[in-house]
């Protein structure tokens, strides 16, 4: 009885510090100063310096590499986080993005001469919209038919994948009908950065204040509390009479597909200026982790997203300046990821045991 | 307890990163060698390939000319961007962009970083201090097309490139040239495949070219050429001839020799430029005279090809590299 006791008070110990907000912080820090300290010892000084210096250690490499790149993990974070909420799995952030991208890129080129200064809030706008679009077709299988949205949305990435390399060979090739990619577009449906020396824009601003309106959102409204309702549990949802669980679903999904297609309507207009194959190095499977490791809390995720960014950017800086393979951040990523996943099954776990202790 | 232990552990490994960040010094900006060149390849430089060629030249010139090298892999254009501005704000004097889908950002960062040249491979963008590297296969080119005008029975042959870039076309017209040198009455079938990547679909149009008649097939379609040596194995009496690099192995019973470009020759030949102060942005073509473009014959083969063709394609090629003769360089189609 005396150990049962004591392994019961172990975990209790466990429980209270991941149930504290400081547990995702410290894991972060523990596994980068751990991925720091082994890259230290096998690449020298100097790849941790590349790393440092070309992510957060820099003005120009924090600005202009870390938080640019921060700025589609972000949005795209919030919408994966925001599905995740009300319990749709939503894995084709990177599809809604891309779709996204299109809309602005044919926006920006086809509409601009007409639109002049409109050109790029309809390149942002009908982007969004079309990032919701593609979440909604998505979105409306789910909810007629109880397609499964995570094989759907899957699917629907290659779909979008092709799409783009169909239309940068095709109806949206750059005039020369030389190269796959589009023209570029004009300055009238750019994003401005912050300033001629950084490559900085205003998405980031963009990206912070939607952060802000989603934490408020799903913190202080009835709605917000209805999308989590559902999320936590659609049986209980519906039987309160009050919440119409498929369509709340149904909204979070489209609010999710909008938040991803504006990252890539802010990717165009910011930093590519056309439209090309490969534009997201995988920005919509990259949002999930940030998403989860931000425990799917608004707030959290700008902090993920920009962490994330500095690892890539940190990353691509050590394979430059030290010669250390880039994949040396993916690794560190997998590790964050896989015991924060660790950490939360065993608070669940420990959770059950405690009730279990507290009903005998 | 456990917090107190944790609270040690992180403490520990703040100090350890303080300590693992602060004695490092800048040594990226502040490197003493005079000549430093850096890569940006679009793919993984194991390739064996497209990325590999330029890696090895990247690391002949770092041999030859005593360079300080640097290289990365990058994915998306807003990686292209950012890594030609880190180059250039460290002051790099060469750097190389592998791929036309580099021209757009080098176009951007270009005049930021003076001091820097900056070369697009395939690109035809230039500035003060950018540069297109493309490659004038048409000699040799013209070389393959004479034999292939000699060596068809059917008077019938064919063309396949992945998608119609410049060069590809140019390739292709003065193969043209060659074979109608070689046989007047020569009938040529043209197709693109739509990409680089797509090996059954490559496969596909020579099957369709073969079936209407074609037996000597010229290819310029990276890994989507590779279906193409598949149809000509499956089919009786039927040649093909490779592109960009020696390509006589892949399928060394059908195929009669490859267009090859030395990628590292053509890397150094650009580098040495820059270190000499000789560069000027331009596109820069390099070819059969140049030592960067060849024709390089299937040894297994030769013997198929009757020695008088044979004889005949050395002494153009003399000629060629004596620059008594030359492929007209051209992408408009030739008369008949």
């Amino acid at each position: 009885m005396a150990t049962t006791a004591r392994r019961a008070d172990r975990w209790a110990g466990v429980v209270s510090f991941l149930d504290s907000p400081w547990a995702a912080p410290a894991v972060v820090l523990v596994v980068l100063a751990t991925g720091a300290a082994l890259l230290a010892a096998w690449y020298g000084v100097s790849a941790v310096s590349a790393f440092w210096f070309g992510s957060i250690g820099s003005w120009y490499g924090f600005t202009s590499g870390t938080l640019v790149r921060a700025v589609p993990l972000i949005l795209t974070g919030l919408g994966v986080a925001i599905a995740f909420r009300a319990g749709v799995f939503n894995i084709g952030a990177d599809g809604q993005l891309l779709a996204g991208a299109t809309a602005a890129a044919y926006v920006g080129l086809e509409w601009s001469a007409a639109l002049g200064h409109a050109s790029l809030p309809a390149a942002l706008i009908l982007g969004t919209a079309a990032g919701a679009l593609w979440a909604g077709v998505a979105a409306l299988l789910r909810a007629r038919f109880g397609v499964l949205e995570v094989i759907s949305t899957l699917m629907l990435n290659f779909v979008a994948t092709d799409l783009v390399a169909f239309l940068v060979r095709g109806p949206l090739q750059e005039p020369l009908h030389i190269y796959p990619q589009s023209a570029t577009l004009p300055s009238v449906a750019r994003l401005p950065t912050f300033g001629p020396t950084t490559q900085l824009h205003w998405g980031l601003a963009l990206a912070l204040v939607l952060a802000g309106a989603v934490w408020w959102f799903l913190a202080r409204t009835a709605a917000g509390f209805r999308l989590r309702i559902v999320g936590a549990n659609p049986f209980a949802a519906a039987v309160t009479g009050r919440v119409r669980v498929t369509r709340v679903a149904a909204w979070a999904f489209l609010a999710s597909g909008a938040l991803a297609g504006l990252a890539g309507a802010i990717e165009i207009t910011a930093v590519t200026y056309a439209l090309y194959d490969n534009l997201s190095p995988g920005y919509g499977f990259t949002a999930i982790a940030v998403a989860v490791l931000a425990g799917l809390n608004p707030v959290g995720v700008v902090f993920a997203g920009v962490l994330f960014a500095a690892l890539e950017t940190g990353a691509t800086a050590m394979q430059r300046d030290a010669g250390v393979p880039s994949v040396w951040a993916s690794v560190v990523e997998a590790a964050l990821i896989l015991i924060l996943v660790a950490g939360a099954s065993i608070r669940a776990r420990a959770g059950n045991r405690h009730l279990r202790d507290a009903a005998s | 307890m456990n917090k107190r232990r944790f609270s040690i552990i992180i403490n520990t490994t703040i100090a350890l990163a303080v300590v693992a960040c602060s004695d490092a010094p800048k040594s990226a900006g502040a490197a003493a060698t005079p000549f430093r060149v850096a890569l940006l390849t679009p793919g993984p430089v194991s390739d064996h390939s497209w990325n590999a060629g330029a890696y090895e030249g990247l690391l002949r010139i770092r041999d030859s000319l005593g360079a300080a090298i640097s290289n990365i892999e990058t994915k998306t254009p807003a990686d292209f961007e950012d890594n030609f501005r880190q180059y250039g704000a460290q002051a790099y004097r060469l750097v190389f962009g592998h791929g036309f889908e580099f021209q757009d950002a080098a176009r951007r960062v270009a005049p930021d970083y003076p001091n820097t040249d900056f070369v697009t491979t395939s690109g035809n963008t230039t500035g003060p201090n950018l540069a297109g590297l493309e490659f004038d296969l048409a000699n040799p080119s013209y070389l393959a097309g004479m034999i292939a005008g000699a060596m068809t029975r059917t008077g019938v042959i064919g063309v396949i490139g992945g998608t119609e870039l410049p060069p590809v076309r140019k390739s292709f017209v003065a193969f043209e040239q060659g074979a109608r040198r070689a046989n007047p009455h020569v009938r040529v079938l043209t197709s693109y495949i739509g990409n680089w990547d797509d090996v059954s679909a490559g496969r596909e149009q020579a099957l369709a070219q073969i079936a209407r008649g074609a037996d000597v097939i010229f290819q310029n379609a990276d890994a989507a050429g590779l279906g193409v040596f598949q149809a000509a194995r499956q089919s009786a009496h039927v040649y093909v001839f490779g592109s960009n690099s020696n390509q006589n192995d892949v399928a060394p019973d059908v195929t009669l020799g490859s267009v090859v470009i030395d990628l590292p020759h053509a890397f150094l030949t650009v580098a040495r430029e820059v270190k000499d102060g000789t560069f000027r942005g331009r596109v820069i073509s390099l070819g059969m005279t140049d030592d960067v473009v060849s024709l390089v014959l299937n040894p297994a083969m030769t013997s198929r090809i009757p020695a008088p063709v044979l004889t005949t394609v050395d002494s153009v090629r003399a000629q060629m590299l004596r620059g008594a003769f030359s492929a007209v360089d051209t992408l408009a189609p030739v008369a008949p």
